[in-house]
C-alpha cells in the first residue's frame, strides 16, 4: 500500500508535466506508469509543437485559436482552445529554459515550420524528433523534482469512496502482486488507444487502459468516435512519417505522378487538414490511382542537406522500415490510425465528473481538438493541460481535507479478478482475439464509415467482449514480469473502448472532421453540433450528449 | 600493395617496442615494398591528446599527412592500431569538410608546417598483407611455414572499431589475422575475447580495471591450446606481454603465453632469425613457441 | 518465411534456464521483435521481453543477438534467414537478468541520476523568452540528444565488465549533453561528478559503445568531449588527466612520447617507487628508452609553435564558454520568479 497526495497515472509528456507542476505546488506526488517514463509514446512524436511565438512571421494566439477551431470542424470548445493558444507560448519558453534543444532560426530564436491547416508557420520543432526531445527534457525535470515513480506498475481499477476517487489498484509487473495506491487526487494521463486498429502509428502500449478505468468507474468518455488517421504512415508496420516532411515542402503524388491534393484542397494542397488529406489519399487508392495500396511522399526535390538537417529521423525510419532512401526515391505511405480526439470528459482545468479524478493529454477530451486535431497541437495539449491538471489537483488537495477512505477490500477484489484470469485453463489465447479486433476496426470503422459496416463492427465487438468475458488462457502463470497477463488485461481495455467508439460512431449521423459517413456525407450543425458522451451502463455503452462551447467563431463552411 | 609507403612507426615502435620496427623493416624487404622515413613525423597524440585537446590532435595529424603528401607519398603505412584510428579519423574529417581543412591549413601555414590537401590514404600493414596482391606475396615469402604452431589472434579494438572509420573488415567477425596465420603455415586458434579490449589506455590510470580486461583473452587463448598470440598493435602487445605477469598474479594463474607482433610472425615464416626479429626484448619469454618455430634451425 | 531462433530463457521463480530453439513463420519484413511476438503469441506466452514503439525511439527492446546488443525492433530478420543463420538471442550484458530477455535497468537509471541529468539553470538571470543561441552551438549536443537510453552501449562496455561501478557510456554521453549545452551553468562543479574514479578516465576506449549504438550517439566521442573540458579547465587531479598531460608535454619537448615519464607522472612518485621491480624487468628486456637521449622529431619548432597557437585558440574558446550566451535588449532578463 502506498500513499500520496496526488497520483499521476501515466508518465508520458502530460503525466510528467502534471507531476512536476503538482510537486511545485508542494503536493506529495507519486507517478504510476506501466512503462519507464522515457518509453512513453510521446517520444514517437516527430514534427513539432504549436505556439504563437511569432518567430516565423506575424502570428497571434487568436489566429492559432481560429485555425484550431476550424480544424476541429467546429466541435472544439472555444474557451478551452483560447486558453491553450494563449498559454502555449509561455509553456514553450519554459520547455526551452528547461533545456529543450529546439532548432533555431538565423537569429537564434526557436524555429517554426508550417504544419497542416495551421494557417501560418507555428510549429516549433527539434529537427524531426520533437517528441523525443521534449519527453526527455520532462523526464530530466521529473528526476530533478525527486517525485516517486512506480515504474512498471500497471494501473488496474480506480478505487471510489462514495462519489469520490480515493486512489487505484495496480499490478507490480516486475515483482508481481496487486498494490493499493491511495491518493487524494488522481490524474489520468494514460494516452490513446490506437492499438485497437490494424495499421496504426501507435506503440504496443497504446491500449486505452486509463480511459477504460474511468469508464468502468462510471466516468463518461467524450467524443469517442473521432479517431484521426494520419496521412503518412508506412505500409509494412504503420510507423509514422511526420507531417513535417510536408511542412518542409514535400509533395504527395499518386501513381500517375500527380500532386493530387490540389484537387481536394485547392489552397492548402499537401498542408490541408489531416482528415482531408487522409480522405483524399484513401479515395485515390480506392479509385485505382495508388501504388500498391499507397500514395507517394516525394522529398527528392528537397535535397540531401535539408533532409539530413531537418528530417534525418524520417530518413532513418524510411530506410529501416521501407527500404527507401527519401533523398533518391519517394516514400510509399498510406493513412494509419494515429490520434484519438476522444477521451475522458474534462473541463478546462482537467476535472472529470468524478471528484478527485482528473485527466490530461490524449486520454482526456477537453475538448480542444473537436472532430479533428491539428498537427502540433497534441504536444501542446500535453504540456498545457498536463500543467493545469497538476495545478488543479494540487490546489484541491491543499484546500480540501482528507479525500475519502480507501477501502482495504479494494486490493483484494482486484487480486481475485487477476487470480481468476491466471487460473483459467480452457479459454482462448489472446493473440487471435486481438488480431480480430484490429481487423474489424480497420475494415469497418476506418476513414469512410457507413451504417452497415458500423453495425457489423458493433456486433462483432459485442461478440468479442463476450468471448473475453468467458475467459482467456494466460500461459505465463508466474508472478515475475508477467507480460502475458498484462497483454490480456490490455485487450480487455481495448475491447471496451472499441465498443464506446463504435457506439458513438453509429449514433452520429453526419460527417464531421475525422468522422466521415458515406451515408451522411454532410455536416449537420442543426442536429449534431454537440459532444457525444459514452458511459458505463451495466457493461453496455450508454449514450448522452452535451453542448459545444462557442464563443468567437460561428460554425462556417470548412474548406482548404 | 604499393611499392613504397610513407612509414609511420609511431612512438612505441620507435622506443620500447623497437623489435616491432626492426621486424617491420626486415619483412618490408621480403615483401618488396620500400618504407620511406619522414623525419618530421611526430607522435599522433594517441587517445590521450585525441581526448584532452582535440583541436591540437587534429592539427598534429593533419601535419603528419601533409608531410607525407608533400614528399609525394599517396599511402601512409601504420603498424599500430591507435595511430591508424587517429590518422584515419583526422583524414576523414579533413576530406569531408572543406571549411575545416582550410582553417587547419591556415594554422599549419602560420607555423611554417606542411599543409594537407587530402591526397593520402592511411593503411595498416595488416590490411596490406591480408588480401589482394599483398596476400599473394605473403604466401610466396612464407618459405618456412610454421607447421604445427597454434596461434591465437588478438585484434585490438582500434583496428576494428569504429567500423565506419576503419571499415576494412566485419568488426564482429574479422578474419584478416586468421588468413595471415594460415598463410604463414600456422593454425589459427579461436576464442571468445579476440575482439575485446586489452585495457592498455587505462593500464596506468586504472590498473585493476585494465587487468580485469586483460586476463580474459590471455586465459581463453591458453585454454584453447594456443602456443602464442599475435597482435597488430604494439600497445596491445605491451599489455599482453609486459603486463601479463601482473595479470596472472592478480588472477592467481600460470600463463606464460608468448605474444608475437604481426611483423614477427610474418618474419618467422619468411625465414628471419630469432635475433633478427629481436624476440629477446619480450618480457614473457617466447621460448616454447619459438622453439617449435626454429626447431630445425 | 521460416525463421529459427535460439533464445536464452531464465525463470527466476524456478531458477531454471537454458537455450531453447524456436521455429516460426513470419513476414519477410519481420524484425527480431516481430519474430519474438510470434513466438510469444503462438508458441510460449511466458517468453518475456520489453517492447513498445517498434520504431527505434523508445529504447525498450535492447537485447543481444549473437553476443552483440541490438534493438530488436531495428533488426531485420530476412538477411539472416537468407544466409541460413540461426541467431542466439540473450539479454543485454552488464545488467542483472530478471527473466528471459528482461534485465534490471535499476543500476542503469541510478547512474543516469548520478550525473545530474538536468539543466543547471544557475541563480543568475534568464531571458523572458527563449535563450538566443545559434544552431551551431546546439549542434554540439545534437548527437548526445539522440540517445534513447536503450542500454546497448552499456551492454557491451568492456570497462564496465571489469568495473561494474563505471558510470558508463550512456550516463556519460548524457553528461556531455549538459557540459556542452551553452545554457548550463554547472561549471566545474558539474565536471567534478565525471572526474575521479568511475568517471570519464575509466573509459578503456574499446569503442564498442560507438559500434553498438543504434542511434549514432557515439558515446565514446561524448566521453572524450567531457574529458577535454575537464582537462582544459585545468582539472588535473586524476591519473587519467595526468597521463594525458605527459603526451601533451612530450609532444612539445621532443615530438614523441617520453615513455620514461609516463609512469611517474601518471601514478605519482610514491606509486612509481612501488613499480620499481616491474620497471627493472622492463629495463632488463631493453624496453626502457634512454631518458637522457630521447627520440626527437625533425622540425620540432613547427610542432612547438603549433602547440602554442592551438593552445591560444583553445583558451579563447573556453573563455567564450565561460561568458555564456547573451540575449538582446528587448528580451531584458529578469530574475527567476518565485513560486506562488
Amino acid at each position: 500500500m502506498v500513499r500520496h497526495d496526488v497520483v499521476v497515472v501515466g508518465a508520458g509528456m502530460a503525466g510528467m508535466r502534471a507531476a512536476i507542476e503538482a510537486a511545485r505546488y508542494g503536493a506529495d506526488v507519486g507517478v504510476v506508469s506501466k512503462l519507464h517514463p522515457t518509453r512513453s509514446h510521446s517520444g514517437a512524436a516527430e514534427g513539432g509543437i504549436n505556439a504563437a511565438l511569432g518567430n516565423a512571421g506575424e502570428d497571434s494566439p487568436d489566429k492559432h485559436a481560429f485555425f484550431t477551431v476550424k480544424g476541429s470542424d467546429y466541435l472544439g470548445d472555444q474557451d478551452a482552445i483560447q486558453v491553450m493558444c494563449e498559454e502555449g507560448p509561455g509553456d514553450i519558453y519554459e520547455l526551452e529554459h528547461m533545456g529543450a534543444v529546439f532548432s533555431r532560426t538565423e537569429d537564434g530564436r526557436i524555429a517554426q515550420r508550417p504544419f497542416g491547416a495551421g494557417g501560418a508557420p507555428r510549429t516549433c520543432y527539434a529537427a524531426d524528433i520533437t517528441g523525443h526531445v521534449l519527453l526527455h527534457v520532462l523526464y530530466e525535470q521529473l528526476v530533478k523534482s525527486g517525485v516517486t515513480v512506480y515504474e512498471e506498475w500497471f494501473a488496474l481499477d480506480l478505487v471510489v469512496d462514495g462519489e469520490r476517487c480515493v486512489g487505484l489498484t495496480a499490478w507490480d509487473l516486475v515483482r508481481g502482486g496487486v498494490q493499493g495506491v491511495e491518493a487524494r487526487a488522481v490524474i489520468l494521463a494514460t494516452g490513446g488507444l490506437g492499438r485497437i486498429y490494424r495499421g496504426t502509428t501507435n506503440a504496443y502500449a497504446c491500449t486505452g487502459d486509463g480511459m477504460s478505468m474511468a469508464w468502468r468507474a462510471g466516468v463518461p468518455l467524450k467524443d469517442m468516435e473521432f479517431m484521426q488517421f494520419h496521412p503518412t504512415t508506412l505500409k509494412a508496420n504503420g510507423v509514422l512519417i511526420t507531417e513535417g516532411c510536408r511542412g518542409e515542402g514535400g509533395y504527395l503524388r499518386n501513381g500517375q505522378g500527380e500532386r493530387f491534393m490540389f484537387t481536394y484542397a485547392p489552397n492548402a494542397g499537401e498542408l490541408a487538414s489531416r482528415d482531408v488529406v487522409s480522405r483524399a489519399e484513401q479515395t485515390e487508392i480506392d479509385e485505382g490511382r495508388g501504388v500498391d495500396g499507397c500514395v507517394l511522399l516525394d522529398l527528392t526535390h528537397l535535397g540531401a542537406k535539408r533532409i539530413n538537417e531537418r528530417l534525418h529521423g524520417s530518413r532513418e525510419l524510411s530506410l529501416d522500415y521501407a527500404g527507401v532512401d527519401p533523398i533518391d526515391e519517394p516514400i510509399p505511405v498510406r493513412p494509419g490510425a494515429h490520434y484519438h480526439m476522444g477521451g475522458v470528459d474534462t473541463d478546462m482545468w482537467c476535472r472529470t465528473a468524478m471528484p478527485g479524478l482528473y485527466a490530461a493529454g490524449e486520454a482526456a477530451c477537453v475538448s480542444v481538438h473537436g472532430a479533428n486535431r491539428l498537427g502540433g497541437n497534441s504536444l501542446l495539449e500535453t504540456v498545457v493541460f498536463g500543467r493545469r491538471s497538476g495545478a488543479a489537483a494540487a490546489q484541491e488537495v491543499r484546500e480540501n481535507g482528507l479525500g475519502g477512505v480507501f477501502p482495504p477490500a479494494a486490493v483484494r477484489v482486484t487480486e481475485r479478478r487477476i487470480k481468476s484470469m491466471l487460473d483459467l485453463e480452457r479459454g482462448e489465447r489472446p493473440a487471435a482475439l486481438r488480431q480480430e479486433l484490429a481487423d474489424t476496426m480497420y475494415d469497418n470503422v476506418g476513414i469512410f464509415r457507413s451504417a452497415e459496416k458500423l453495425e457489423l463492427a458493433k456486433q462483432r465487438v459485442g461478440e468479442m467482449r463476450e468471448r473475453y468475458a468467458r475467459g482467456l488462457t494466460i500461459q505465463d502463470k508466474g508472478r515475475t514480469f508477467n507480460s502475458d497477463l498484462i497483454q490480456a488485461i490490455e485487450l480487455g481495455s481495448m475491447l471496451e473502448m472499441a465498443d464506446c467508439l463504435v457506439t458513438g460512431a453509429i449514433a452520429r449521423t453526419e460527417s464531421r472532421g475525422a468522422h466521415s459517413r458515406l451515408d451522411f456525407p454532410e455536416r449537420d450543425d442543426e442536429n449534431w453540433l454537440r459532444h457525444t458522451l459514452t458511459y458505463y451502463d451495466n457493461g453496455d455503452v450508454g449514450l448522452d450528449y452535451k453542448p459545444v462551447t462557442i464563443t468567437e467563431h460561428e460554425p462556417a463552411v470548412r474548406s482548404y | 600493395m604499393k611499392s613504397s609507403y610513407a612509414y609511420y612507426p609511431g612512438c612505441l615502435a620507435s622506443l620500447s617496442q623497437k623489435e616491432l620496427d626492426a621486424s617491420t623493416r626486415a619483412i618490408a624487404g621480403k615483401l618488396g615494398f620500400e618504407l620511406v622515413d619522414i623525419p618530421g613525423f611526430t607522435c599522433c597524440g594517441a587517445g590521450d591528446i585525441h581526448e584532452a585537446r582535440p583541436e591540437y590532435y587534429l592539427h598534429l595529424n593533419a601535419r603528419i599527412l601533409g608531410q607525407a603528401e608533400q614528399l609525394g607519398q599517396d599511402t601512409l603505412m601504420t603498424i599500430c592500431n591507435v595511430c591508424t584510428l587517429n590518422l584515419r579519423q583526422a583524414d576523414k574529417r579533413l576530406k569531408a569538410d572543406a571549411d575545416l581543412l582550410a582553417r587547419v591549413n591556415d594554422n599549419l601555414r602560420e607555423v611554417g608546417a606542411a599543409t594537407y590537401s587530402g591526397g593520402v590514404e592511411v593503411r595498416h600493414l595488416l590490411w596490406e598483407i591480408a588480401e589482394g596482391d599483398g596476400f599473394e606475396k605473403l604466401k610466396q615469402i612464407a618459405e618456412k611455414p610454421l607447421v604445427g604452431v597454434k596461434i591465437a589472434p588478438f585484434y585490438g579494438c582500434q583496428i576494428l572499431r569504429p567500423s565506419k572509420l576503419l571499415g576494412f573488415e566485419d568488426p564482429d567477425r574479422p578474419q584478416s589475422l586468421e588468413r595471415i596465420i594460415e598463410a604463414c603455415g600456422a593454425e589459427p586458434v579461436d576464442y571468445p575475447s579476440k575482439i575485446k579490449c586489452c585495457g592498455f589506455p587505462i593500464i596506468l590510470a586504472r590498473e585493476e580495471v585494465a587487468l580485469g580486461e586483460l586476463i580474459q583473452p590471455l586465459t581463453e587463448a591458453k585454454e584453447a591450446g594456443a602456443d602464442a598470440m599475435v597482435t597488430p598493435c604494439p600497445l596491445c602487445h605491451l599489455s599482453l606481454d609486459a603486463w601479463q605477469g601482473k595479470a596472472a598474479r592478480e588472477s592467481d594463474m600460470e600463463l606464460g603465453m608468448p605474444i608475437f607482433h604481426l611483423a614477427q610472425l610474418v618474419g618467422a615464416a619468411a625465414g628471419l632469425t630469432y635475433d633478427e626479429l629481436q624476440f629477446k626484448r619480450h618480457l614473457v619469454k617466447p621460448y616454447p613457441a619459438t622453439d617449435k618455430i626454429y626447431a630445425d634451425a | 518465411m521460416e525463421v529459427t531462433l535460439k533464445i536464452h530463457r531464465y525463470n527466476p521463480e524456478t531458477e531454471q534456464g537454458g537455450l531453447e530453439t524456436y521455429t516460426v513463420q513470419a513476414e519477410e519484413t519481420a524484425t527480431l521483435l516481430d519474430v519474438l511476438d510470434v513466438v510469444k503469441d503462438e508458441v510460449d506466452g511466458s517468453l518475456s521481453y520489453r517492447k513498445s514503439c517498434r520504431m527505434a525511439v523508445c529504447g525498450s527492446c535492447g537485447m543481444r543477438m549473437n553476443g552483440a546488443a541490438v534493438l530488436a525492433c531495428k533488426t531485420p530478420m530476412k538477411p539472416l534467414v537468407d544466409r541460413g543463420e540461426v541467431p542466439v538471442i540473450s539479454p543485454m550484458g552488464n545488467l542483472p537478468v530478471i527473466k528471459d530477455l528482461v534485465v534490471d535497468m535499476g543500476p542503469f537509471w541510478e547512474k543516469f541520476r548520478a550525473i545530474k541529468p538536468y539543466l543547471d539553470e544557475g541563480s543568475g538571470d534568464a531571458p523572458v523568452k527563449e535563450w538566443r543561441i545559434q544552431q551551431e552551438q546546439l549542434d554540439q549536443i545534437m548527437k548526445e540528444a539522440l540517445c534513447i537510453q536503450c542500454g546497448c552501449c552499456v551492454s557491451e562496455c568492456n570497462s564496465m565488465e571489469a568495473d561494474p561501478d563505471f558510470l558508463g557510456p550512456a550516463a556519460l554521453a548524457k553528461a556531455a549533453r549538459f557540459v556542452y549545452d551553452v545554457r548550463d551553468r554547472g561549471g566545474k562543479g558539474r565536471l567534478e561528478r565525471y572526474n575521479g574514479y568511475h568517471g570519464v578516465w575509466d573509459c578503456t576506449r574499446c569503442y564498442f559503445c560507438n559500434e553498438r549504438c543504434p542511434k549514432g550517439v557515439d558515446p565514446r566521442d561524448a566521453i572524450a568531449k567531457v574529458g577535454a573540458r575537464i582537462y582544459q579547465e585545468g582539472m588535473r587531479s586524476d591519473k587519467g588527466a595526468r597521463h594525458a598531460k605527459v603526451f601533451v608535454d612530450s609532444s612539445h619537448k621532443t615530438g614523441y612520447l617520453l615513455e620514461t615519464n609516463l609512469v611517474p607522472e601518471t601514478v605519482g612518485a610514491l606509486a612509481a617507487i612501488k613499480e620499481i621491480p616491474f620497471a627493472m624487468k622492463m629495463v632488463r628486456a631493453g624496453k626502457v628508452p634512454n631518458p637522457l637521449k630521447p627520440h626527437k622529431a625533425g622540425k620540432l619548432d613547427e610542432v612547438r609553435r603549433l602547440n602554442t597557437l592551438i593552445g591560444d585558440q583553445e583558451k579563447q574558446a573556453l573563455e567564450a564558454v565561460h561568458r555564456g550566451p547573451a540575449w538582446p535588449a528587448e528580451d531584458a532578463p529578469r530574475p527567476a520568479e518565485d513560486d506562488e
